[in-house]
């Protein structure tokens, strides 16, 4: 099962790859600032476009990539159709014009604005689902780790991500082994036999000797840092952090441009004057 | 020894903190991914939530909510899910709060939780829950993505439920179980 | 003169949560470039003992503490344990504990990144100490790859970056197989010679620390040093007896022979040791050999008939057969990833073959459900921990019944019996925390006895336990074996084990099943002992010295072990 997890422990070899922690979680960071700030699909299309071709050239794991994807499409579908059935006229507010171009009845009218905020909201949560999906496949926990560290992440928060990572594989071995025993033992996990709340017992069950092995450790393992001199002085360095390459340094130059950008995005149509409009490609009226 | 509520919030985040706060996290996401049964879009009843409470109970409420906000941040690492900014900050304020067990008396690893623990858990866990996604995440939600406020009520609705239903159906005989574990017996004596 | 590097005055010690001291009045002198063997059953003091010189007594274990100990010079009261991490490295007995890293390579730099070293430089000294340790070709791969022996190098790359002058081994032995083992004992030789280091190793395993020299041991018991000694010395005293060490099995043969061994026959190593006094007593011994019977069996119980199976197209187990009767005692053996504990999980039915049949008692295993297995074969954990729910010892124990939903009588009843069985009766009603680790592995075989299985499975019921426990589990399980004619599976790497307690061995190496024979046979085919990662036990070496077949020699000894334990 360890072999599973969509996220790389050993770094891959291709351009974003090789790109260094630092100059992915900040890439990371403001394209999500970016993405989240804005409902222009003028701004959000090119950075679809641009993070698939970024997943598609870290060649992940596609039969994994492609399970997640559908079940993301599928929620999100969903999403939109409740955001449909909650409120039809939706698009009102954010094209300030309703062109009504058919009705089921007096309530469900199909007004064009709305299929647009709809759209632009679907592809918008697909963007930044795809934001996240480049930046897992090309990173490492321990670059995250270095990356969160250079954006001044104190390197105790920092010490979370990459050692929690490193006994991922091990609790999740741990979890299957304590489940085994217990199924031996006589807990029924076939979900068809079981009610939900006797699920929950039996869950019990599995965490009560998950959680004090999982715990029992910890110790161990803080003599095993402390010897080796963690938390002694202020400030720490990555052994995976490479210097900065050329590649590194023309993508966080432009990280910056772009989230410059963003700031002034912000202040100018986010935050005063206030706004809630949306860019319309059309007038249907 | 008495400590005051500042440290029983922040904890002390010395070495064993820090590695505690990893393996909780570490298990939040391992809970999150093989532990949990969907029930609906976007929530999934998953025991993974009783980890901030363990957390919480051993070293204070901060850590319980950093392991909370970073556990889910395994889940998504691990399942890739996207990240939500507004549900990992509803996560992480749940985590804070559920993980507030030393503030009022409980202490896991002395063996101390009896039924007056068990209420005012009970009562925070319901009451958190209606602050994290009740107020936090919605609010996040509008600001950040612009969302339609009856949907994401819907959604907290409906995660707030399979949080408060795996916090107080599993997490009260979890917290009975480990306390009783970590007890140390007294006047043991052969029969 | 040498320089003493590590001094203990009348130092006491006691932990903060306990009442009484754990250290007893220590004076102990260690001087440089000398390799110390710290020696003592579990609970002797000696893991406190090594954790009062790498300051981890006080800094991360509160207490008291009397008396005075320096370390290089440092008073360790008074000194922070990062100071002391730059004359003292340390190597914990866990390895996958103290692999922090995602990588090799991190996982060596680490204490170099929290001296915030420049990456430039980090580099060169990473490779450097990789090189040492020989895992320099390594250092890109994750922790989840590499053998237990693997990640114990990488521990002690990343603690000698600073130069230490001493390194410690906190019990290097106690997760590794029979063949890692015996490299890490040459690789931590090697480093003592090469660099001039002074070598501290924590063990209760005498044979195996042994096989390569030692100047000096130390051995204590009850927080006390009892003695203070050569291994010689040691070896030819009623020290190992008294305390609870393991003797070397080539001095137990020679005593099953009548041979009187002294300090000065050199006994410490099987290779070079005096036989030319013994070598009579020693053949007579061996003539008087009388091959011993294979012990016959007539009820098949398992049959595996040509099992295949594999995770993700790779074959974990290739076309494995082998039968099992009732009442066997079989050791299932080979290194990590050979197979062994895909075949447990097989036999308990959570993973089903590819190919091939399993009969159990001449059914159809296919038609039987994991519930129902688990009332056929008992699977006991390695570590008791991962088994233990509830909190009262009778609730546990009745918890398997509980879940088949049984009445109450029913569950006392079957309860009480297995309690009285497994000796635990008068502590049914105590909590599970209150109780040893022996104990609790006692717990986890009762509450799998509950079932009323045919057989059980144990996952390397030995590991890390000292030669008292060790012994107390085996006749304990010997026990139930007469009693209740249980059919026993030992998956491990303890030859001890296999040597004394049981009557077969299947051996698994690559996923294949590579011998299945009796223990005696396996131990004497090298080719055998190199492909399953076991080491030649001493006994094999002592006949070879003498001149006679190694397999009647070490067929003999077990006879005569079993027989009397002297």
């Amino acid at each position: 099962m360890k072999d599973k997890f969509l996220i790389n422990i050993v770094p891959g070899d291709t351009f974003l790859h090789k790109l260094s922690g630092s100059t992915k979680v900040r890439l990371f960071v403001v394209l999500l600032v970016f993405i989240t700030m804005s409902f222009d699909l003028r701004l959000i299309l090119p950075v679809f476009v641009l993070t698939l071709i970024g997943v598609i050239s870290a060649k992940p794991n596609w039969k994994q990539v492609k399970v997640i994807m559908s079940v993301v499409i599928f929620f999100n579908l969903l999403n939109i159709f409740l955001f449909y059935v909650a409120n039809p006229t939706v698009g009102e507010y954010w094209c300030n014009q309703l062109t009504i171009i058919g009705q089921l009845n007096n309530y469900f009218v199909f007004p064009v604005e709305t299929f647009w905020y709809l759209f632009v909201r679907l592809i918008k949560m697909l963007t930044n689902f795809m934001v996240s999906l480049w930046f897992i496949t090309t990173i490492t926990p321990s670059e995250f780790a270095a990356g969160l560290y250079s954006l001044g992440v104190p390197y105790k928060v920092c010490t979370v991500v990459s050692l929690g990572f490193r006994y991922i594989p091990d609790i999740a071995r741990d979890y299957e082994n304590i489940k085994i025993s217990m199924q031996l033992r006589g807990v029924e996990m076939d979900a068809k036999r079981t009610k939900i709340s006797e699920r929950l017992k039996q869950m019990v069950l599995i965490l009560v000797p998950l959680i004090i092995t999982s715990f029992d450790r910890v110790q161990t393992i803080a003599n095993g840092m402390d010897l080796r001199g963690y938390g002694r002085n202020k400030k720490r360095t990555y052994y995976c952090e490479h210097e900065s390459t050329n590649a590194d340094k023309i993508f966080q130059f432009l990280t910056l441009l772009l989230f410059i950008f963003s700031i002034g995005y912000i202040m100018g149509v986010n935050i005063w004057p206030p706004q809630t409009n949306m860019w319309c490609p059309i007038d249907w009226r | 020894m008495k400590k005051s509520l500042g440290s029983l919030l922040l904890g002390k985040w010395d070495t064993p903190t820090v590695v505690a706060v990893a393996i909780g996290a570490a298990l939040f996401g391992v809970l999150m991914n093989y532990g949990s049964i969907t029930v609906f879009t976007n929530t999934r009843l998953t025991t993974a939530m009783l980890v901030p409470v363990i957390v919480g109970g051993l070293f204070g409420a901060l850590p319980a909510a950093v392991a909370c906000f970073f556990g889910n941040v395994f889940a998504d690492l691990l399942g890739g899910w996207g990240y939500w900014f507004d549900w990992s900050t509803g996560n992480a304020v749940l985590g804070f709060l559920v993980g507030m067990l030393p503030v009022y008396g409980a202490n896991i690893k002395e063996g101390k939780f009896d039924v007056k623990h068990a209420v005012i858990f009970a009562v925070i866990a319901v009451l958190a829950n209606m602050v994290a996604f009740g107020v936090v995440t919605p609010i996040m939600t509008v600001l950040l993505y612009g969302g339609e406020l009856t949907i994401t009520f819907m959604q907290s609705f409906a995660a707030s439920l399979s949080n408060i239903t795996v916090l107080i159906l599993a997490g009260i005989p979890l917290l009975y179980a480990l306390a009783k574990r970590y007890a140390k017996g007294t006047n043991l004596s052969r029969e | 003169m040498k320089q003493p590097l590590i001094e203990f005055k009348d130092f006491t010690f006691r932990y903060k949560s306990q009442t009484e001291a754990t250290l007893h009045d220590i004076n102990l002198t260690i001087y440089e470039h000398q390799k110390v063997l710290i020696l003592g059953a579990s609970g002797s003091g000696k893991s406190t003992l090594a954790h009062c010189i790498n300051g981890l007594i006080p800094f991360s274990f509160e207490g008291e503490i009397k008396g005075s100990c320096r370390v290089a010079g440092i008073e360790t009261i008074n000194a922070s344990i990062f100071d002391l991490s730059k004359q003292v490295g340390t190597v914990l007995q866990d390895s996958d504990a103290q692999f922090v890293g995602l990588s090799v390579g991190e996982d060596i730099a680490f204490s170099l990144e929290n001296e915030n070293v420049l990456r430039k430089e980090m580099l060169t000294k990473v490779l450097d100490a990789a090189t040492v340790v020989g895992m320099q070709d390594f250092l890109a791969a994750v922790p989840y790859r590499l053998s237990g022996g693997q990640k114990q190098k990488v521990s002690l790359a990343g603690v000698i970056h600073e130069d230490v002058q001493i390194l410690l081994f906190d019990e290097p032995l106690a997760s590794l197989d029979p063949a890692m083992g015996k490299t890490a004992i040459e690789l931590i030789d090697d480093l003592y010679k090469l660099n001039q280091k002074t070598v501290l190793i924590i063990e209760h395993r005498l044979e195996d620390v042994l096989h390569r020299p030692i100047d000096r041991v130390i051995l204590m018991d009850e927080g006390r040093i009892v003695a203070d000694t050569t291994p010689d010395e040691l070896l030819v005293s009623d020290l190992l007896l008294t305390y609870g060490i393991r003797e070397p099995l080539y001095l137990s043969a020679l005593k099953h022979a009548g041979c009187e061994v002294l300090a000065s026959d050199g006994p410490c190593d099987v290779f070079t040791m005096d036989l030319s006094r013994f070598e009579d007593k020693l053949k007579a011994f061996e003539d008087r050999y009388v091959a011993s019977i294979d012990k016959q069996f007539s009820q098949k119980l398992i049959e595996v008939n040509d099992v295949s199976f594999a995770y993700d197209k790779t074959k974990v187990l290739k076309n494995v057969s082998f039968d099992i009767h009732r009442g066997e005692k079989i050791a299932i053996i080979g290194k990590n990833g050979a197979g062994k504990s895909t075949m447990a999980k097989m036999l308990c039915g959570v993973i089903r073959p590819d190919e091939g049949q399993i009969r159990i008692n001449q059914n159809d295993y296919l038609q039987m459900t994991i519930k129902e297995l688990g009332e056929m074969i008992g699977y006991v954990m390695q570590n008791p921990n991962q088994m233990l729910v509830k909190d009262i010892i009778k609730d546990e124990v009745g918890l398997a019944l509980k879940l088949r939903k049984m009445t109450d009588e029913q569950i006392d009843e079957r309860v009480s019996e297995v309690l009285q069985i497994c000796n635990l009766h008068s502590m049914r009603n105590w909590p599970v925390s209150a109780v040893s680790y022996g104990q609790r592995k006692r717990i986890t075989i009762a509450a799998i006895l509950a079932l009323k299985p045919t057989v059980i499975l144990l996952d390397e019921p030995t590991a890390g336990q000292d030669h008292r426990h060790y012994t107390e589990i085996l006749s304990f399980l010997k026990e139930l074996h007469e009693t209740m004619n249980l059919t026993i599976l030992f998956i491990t790497h303890d030859m001890h084990l296999a040597i004394e307690y049981t009557d077969r061995a299947i051996v698994f190496a690559d996923g294949e099943c590579i011998r299945d024979d009796q223990v005696f046979r396996v131990l004497s085919d090298p080719d055998i002992i190199e492909r399953a990662n076991l080491k030649q036990t001493s006994l094999y070496s002592l006949a070879k010295r003498i001149g006679r077949t190694p397999e009647a020699l070490i067929d003999q000894f077990i006879t005569l072990e079993r027989q009397g334990k002297r």
